[in-house]
């Protein structure tokens, strides 16, 4: 009797999973192309589940670009540009101040940083005074912490002023 | 991999407010008013055992501390 109700069953499954592939791969393939992006800062939303063809960022492990099904991982972003490619080629860059970017199932990428603005909103004096400043500290006599601050500090620095050229 | 500040006794969130800041400062005028805002924190906090409340200390001083600590610890 069980074998029955399978084969009943089949038969009325088959027909069913024959008819519906060739009208759902067309609308499948159409939606995962993008990319889901969220980028947040504590006091900001920049971009929630807005859809992106590419996104690069600057993991500490190397400069990455994530594409539509991406394996899932976390990523500890450096101080770097991010860069989102839309559909139709324009690109928009956000310099972050170090953060962490999340790729989750199904597209979606979550970044989470700081600081983050667009390069234009930058000043390359002001880049270059803190510059000066930074390494002042770094190679004067001051405590291990506050030349560690200013290492960092000239590691910010340099990224942005390498981006701002 | 260990990073440099780490060694120092910084902790990440340490790190991560030194690169806030600076890119704060790295702003044009305007903006820059209104980040800046962002960075001050005033904090206090304060031990409590026994039911007896501790001596009040601010939470920046007390962090600044507790990295020379740890870096001279060796840090971990």
């Amino acid at each position: 009797m069980n074998s029955l109700r399978i084969a009943r069953a089949a038969l009325r499954a088959r027909p069913a999973a024959l008819r519906a592939p060739l009208q759902r791969r067309a609308y499948a393939e159409a939606v995962s192309d993008k990319i889901k992006l969220s980028l947040s800062l504590p006091h900001q939303s920049i971009y929630k589940s807005h859809d992106a063809v590419q996104v690069n960022i600057p993991a500490e492990s190397g400069e990455m670009g994530v594409l539509a099904n991406h394996v899932p991982s976390i990523e500890q972003l450096k101080p770097g540009v991010v860069e989102i490619i839309e559909e139709g080629g324009s690109s928009k860059r956000f310099f972050l101040s170090g953060g962490f970017a999340v790729v989750q199932p199904k597209s979606a990428l979550s970044i989470n940083a700081v600081e983050g603005y667009p390069l234009d909103d930058f000043s390359p004096d002001a880049v270059r005074a803190q510059i000066a400043e930074a390494q002042k500290v770094v190679n004067g006599g001051g405590s291990e912490q506050d030349i560690a601050e200013a290492k960092i500090e000239l590691e910010v620095l340099e990224s942005l002023q390498a981006h701002l050229k | 991999m260990t990073f440099a500040w780490k060694a120092a006794g910084l902790t990440y969130n340490r790190y991560l407010a030194v690169a806030a800041r600076v890119v704060r400062r790295s702003l044009k005028e305007e903006k820059r008013i209104v980040a800046e805002r962002r960075g001050q924190q005033e904090l206090r906090f304060a031990k409590w055992s026994n039911g007896k409340q501790g001596e009040i200390q601010n939470l920046a001083a007390a962090n600044a501390q507790a990295a020379v600590e740890s870096a001279a610890t060796g840090g971990h």
